[in-house]
Parts: C-alpha cells; sequence; structure tokens
C-alpha cells in the first residue's frame, strides 16, 4: 500500500521484461499464481514437505521471471509487517508440550506448528501475487479475468473503479490543502467534522462526476455492454505451464497422501 | 499539526479485517466464497436493474470513492486515529444491494491488485464487510431510523451511528469465529482481541458515518438512498401542456 503515490502508482514495474514468464499470456499467469495460491494457503497446518515443494516453484519463478528482486522484498517486508501482530495471535495456545510458560502466556508446541504454518503460508501466497502484479499490467490482469469467464460487467465496474482511485485521492489532496490552508485543523473534534464535510463532498461530486463519465461514454458510443477486448488464449507454452502447475499442486499435496 | 500528510493519510491496510492468505482453512474458505460469488452475481442483477446503462460508470466511481474514504485517516477519541470501512456508509448512501456490490469490488481490486486481504480467503473478507456490513448496516440503519422518527435528524443520526458502529462491530465477531474455527487462532484469544478492539474501531467508525451522512443530509439529501426525491429523475413539469 505505500506504492500508492498520488494516483501514479506504478505497480508493474518489470511488465516490459522478455522472459518465459512474460512471454506467457496474462490468462496463464493469473491461472498459475491463482491455483498456486489456493495450493498454499489451503494445505492443513504442519504439512512441511508440501511447502518446500511449492517453495521450489515460487522460488524458480522468481529467478526466470526476472524481477527486481529488491522491489519484490520491500513490497513483502511492507505487506508482512501487517500480518505481523495478526500472527502473534496463533502462538499462544493449549495442547501439545508446554515449551515456556509465563503467567497465563503459555508456548506450546502446538503453537509454534500453527504459528510456522501461517507464516509459510502467508509468505508464499504473498510471493506469488506480488510476483503476478509486478510483471503484469492491470490492463492485462483485467483482460485475463475476463478470459476466465468473469462476468464482463463486473471487470467494468473493477476498470473504472481502478481508473477514477487516482482521480478521486487527487480530488481529495486538494480538499485537504484548501482546509489546510484556511487553518481548519484546531482541534480533533473540529477535525472531525471537517473531514466528514469532505468525504460528504467528495462522495456528491464522486456521484455526479459518475453521471458525467456516463453521459462521456454515451457520447462514444457505449451501449450498456462493456467492450471485451480479444485477448490472446495462449499457445502450447501456456498449457505445458498450466500442466506443470497443476502437477507441482498434486505432487506437494501427494507427499502426504499415505499419512 | 495533524493535517500533516503523515498523519492524515493511512498507507496501511484495515489491519483487522482483511483476512491475509493462510489464516483461514479450506471448508471456511469454501464456504465463504460460494456465499460471496452469490452475492456478487444477485447484486450485480440487481444494481443492473436499476442503474441500467448507468451501472459500470456509477458503481465504479462508488468504488474508487468507498477506496478513497478507506486511505483517510481521522483522530478518534482515545488519541489514536482510524480509518473508514464503509460499509454502511456505502449502505445508507446507496441500498444495500448497491453497496454490496461496491464493497466486493473494493476488496476484490485490494486483494488482487494491492495484496490488501488474501485471495483465498477473498470471499470471507466480502461476506464480512460486504455482507453483514452493508445489508447488516443498513438493515439496523433501516429499524431504528423508522422506530425513532424518519424524517427527523435525530432519528438519521442515531441510526447512523448505531448501524455503523453495529456493523464493525459483528463484522469483527465474524471474522474471529472464522479465525477461530480454522484453527488459526484459539477461540478466546481471537473472540476478545477482536471485540476489544472492534468497540474502539466502531466509535471511529460511527463518528465519521455521522459526519459524512450529517454533511449530505444538510446539502444535498436526495442523494441518500431511499429519499423520496431518490426515485424519480424531477418533480419539474413543462409550463406548457403539449
Amino acid at each position: 500500500m505505500l506504492l500508492l503515490h498520488l494516483g501514479a502508482f506504478h505497480l508493474d514495474i518489470d511488465s516490459k521484461q522478455a522472459t518465459f514468464w512474460h512471454s506467457l499470456a496474462p490468462r496463464t499467469r493469473l491461472l498459475c499464481a491463482l491455483l498456486m495460491v489456493f495450493a498454499i494457503a489451503l494445505t492443513p497446518n504442519g504439512r512441511w514437505w508440501t511447502w518446500a515443494i511449492y517453495g521450489l516453484g515460487v522460488l524458480g519463478v522468481v529467478f526466470f521471471s526476472r524481477v527486481t528482486k529488491k522491489v519484490l522484498l520491500k513490497r513483502i517486508a511492507v505487506e508482512f509487517a501487517f500480518i505481523g501482530t495478526v500472527l502473534l495471535g496463533t502462538l499462544f495456545r493449549d495442547g501439545g508440550e508446554v515449551l515456556w510458560s509465563w503467567g497465563i502466556l503459555r508456548i506450546t508446541t502446538e503453537g509454534l506448528t500453527v504459528l510456522g504454518s501461517v507464516t509459510i503460508k502467508a509468505l508464499l501466497s504473498l510471493l506469488t501475487l506480488n510476483i503476478l502484479t509486478l510483471t503484469t499490467s492491470v490492463p492485462a490482469l483485467l483482460n485475463a479475468l475476463t478470459a476466465l469467464r468473469v462476468p464482463p460487467l463486473l471487470v467494468a465496474t473493477l476498470a473504472s473503479m481502478y481508473r477514477y482511485i487516482g482521480v478521486l485521492i487527487k480530488e481529495f489532496q486538494a480538499m485537504r490543502k484548501a482546509a489546510a490552508s484556511r487553518n481548519l485543523a484546531r482541534n480533533n473534534v473540529w477535525q472531525r467534522f471537517v473531514i466528514g464535510n469532505m468525504m460528504g463532498t467528495l462522495f456528491i461530486r464522486t456521484f455526479e462526476r459518475g453521471e458525467r463519465v456516463y453521459q462521456a461514454m454515451l457520447a462514444r458510443g457505449y451501449q450498456g455492454v462493456p467492450v471485451v477486448e480479444k485477448v490472446p488464449s495462449g499457445g502450447r507454452r501456456d498449457v505445458f505451464v498450466l500442466t506443470f502447475t497443476i502437477i507441482l499442486a498434486l505432487l506437494g499435496q501427494s507427499i502426504y497422501l499415505p499419512y | 499539526m495533524s493535517f500533516s500528510s503523515s498523519l492524515f493519510w493511512n498507507w496501511q491496510p484495515s489491519l483487522a479485517l482483511h483476512i491475509p492468505d493462510g489464516f483461514l482453512s479450506l471448508p471456511i474458505s469454501l464456504i465463504t466464497w460460494v456465499i460471496a460469488i452469490a452475492l456478487i452475481i444477485v447484486s450485480l442483477k440487481q444494481v443492473e436493474a436499476k442503474y441500467q446503462e448507468r451501472t459500470v460508470p456509477i458503481m465504479g466511481v462508488c468504488a474508487a470513492f468507498i477506496f478513497a474514504a478507506q486511505m483517510i485517516n481521522f483522530p478518534i477519541p482515545g488519541g489514536t486515529s482510524g480509518h473508514l470501512l464503509g460499509g454502511t456508509l456505502a449502505g445508507i448512501l446507496l441500498g444495500p444491494w448497491a453497496a454490496a456490490l461496491v464493497v466486493s469490488v473494493v476488496f476484490i481490486v485490494q486483494a488482487v491488485i494491492f495484496q490488501d486481504g488474501g485471495i483465498t480467503v477473498l470471499g470471507a473478507n466480502i461476506v464480512n464487510m460486504g455482507l453483514i456490513g452493508t445489508f447488516g448496516g443498513y438493515y439496523i440503519y433501516r429499524a431504528i431510523r423508522s422506530t425513532i422518527g424518519r424524517d427527523s435528524w435525530r432519528g438519521m443520526a442515531i441510526a447512523t451511528a448505531v448501524s455503523a458502529w453495529a456493523s464493525v462491530f459483528i463484522a469483527s465477531i465474524l471474522t474471529a469465529l472464522q479465525l477461530a474455527l480454522s484453527g488459526t487462532v484459539p477461540l478466546n484469544v481471537a473472540i476478545s482481541a477482536m471485540a476489544f478492539w472492534h468497540l474502539l474501531i466502531g466509535i471511529g467508525e460511527a463518528l465519521i458515518t455521522l459526519a459524512v451522512v450529517s454533511f449530505i443530509w444538510r446539502t444535498r439529501p436526495d442523494l441518500l438512498y431511499g429519499s423520496a426525491n431518490n426515485r424519480k429523475v424531477s418533480d419539474s413539469r413543462p409550463l406548457i401542456q403539449r
């Protein structure tokens, strides 16, 4: 979220490269990432070897897609910091052997298992999704969603929202500047009042903007049905990568099958 | 002073109610995904029936509004600062169906593009805030408002504040239950921690929702969902009868 700068957020810094990963259709990349994240995150706690296999797969993609490691690590560090506090809650629980105790706080083997599992799951999922958004532009992602049969109306709404976030943030910042220059920050109660008014104004302007956008769309021949762009469905490579991902996902799960 | 940008802009995700990936088990994820997908499909149908061709532009900008509003930091009593979750605000302004759609869209964009909240738990996040926050909040608001008095500001104010607080609180309890049922956080820890924090966060939500609604009540009451002028475009008639 720290990367969201003033409407000009640039998320896909690595989308212009030419590697094997980039040559895949956005749809394939999205599908592979989703498949991996679901496989990673929905594996029951304590299956370390499964995540070891998935981790190798994800690291392979990090390597092949040649994403900028520094940016990747920075983003994950920021995102992970917020997960940290929730993670702490998983540690203190009953069950298993008691390893350490202090008053009512007790660290048990089961607590450690859950903490370790959830940490790995969250980390690997973040890694996968960050690679996806670093290498795939937002329009490409939205196209991929259309290709995956998400209702076009929903995708069009997503696209329209994404376009206007920056505009609305700029508009709010203009209001904030206006309020600050008029010294409207006396105390907390007053400040809340002013921010409430600003948000109210922003909503009214937003709703009116929606009407104007609609008029503009009509003027350009909009007929209520979003235009669905043709997207490359991918060739033999895509099928190969997708099959490989499925095999990897199943392989990871199969380790623990006999138990 | 506090208008400085570091305090004013909240770049951090709303920590507690956006569950990250890996925190929910397979059954909980599946159930909430099914509910969320059904909710999105039905609300898309409902919204399309009401807004017709205007669905995409209006819902798009409203979702952007909720997204932007969630990033604005404001001081809450007790010295800390909080930010809006916006479910009930969206419900009061747009009605429950449109609000559910808007909040779901916000969550999808946050999860897919900004990695704020996980993908596998997107269903749970949508159910907690998109369903409970909007529908729960909206119906509590409507019930209170019609009991105290539909057209008085007092009724409107109490209804807004109570429903905004309640929607956050109920959503946090539901989140805690999902975390506990998945075996991630023990039930007593989850409930007590979540309930305690969201008692406070809910107060912030109530205050800011109230401030926003009061502004719109004073300036453009026709934009509130369900107001008498909302249904038709204009009451005026041409002077010359044709």
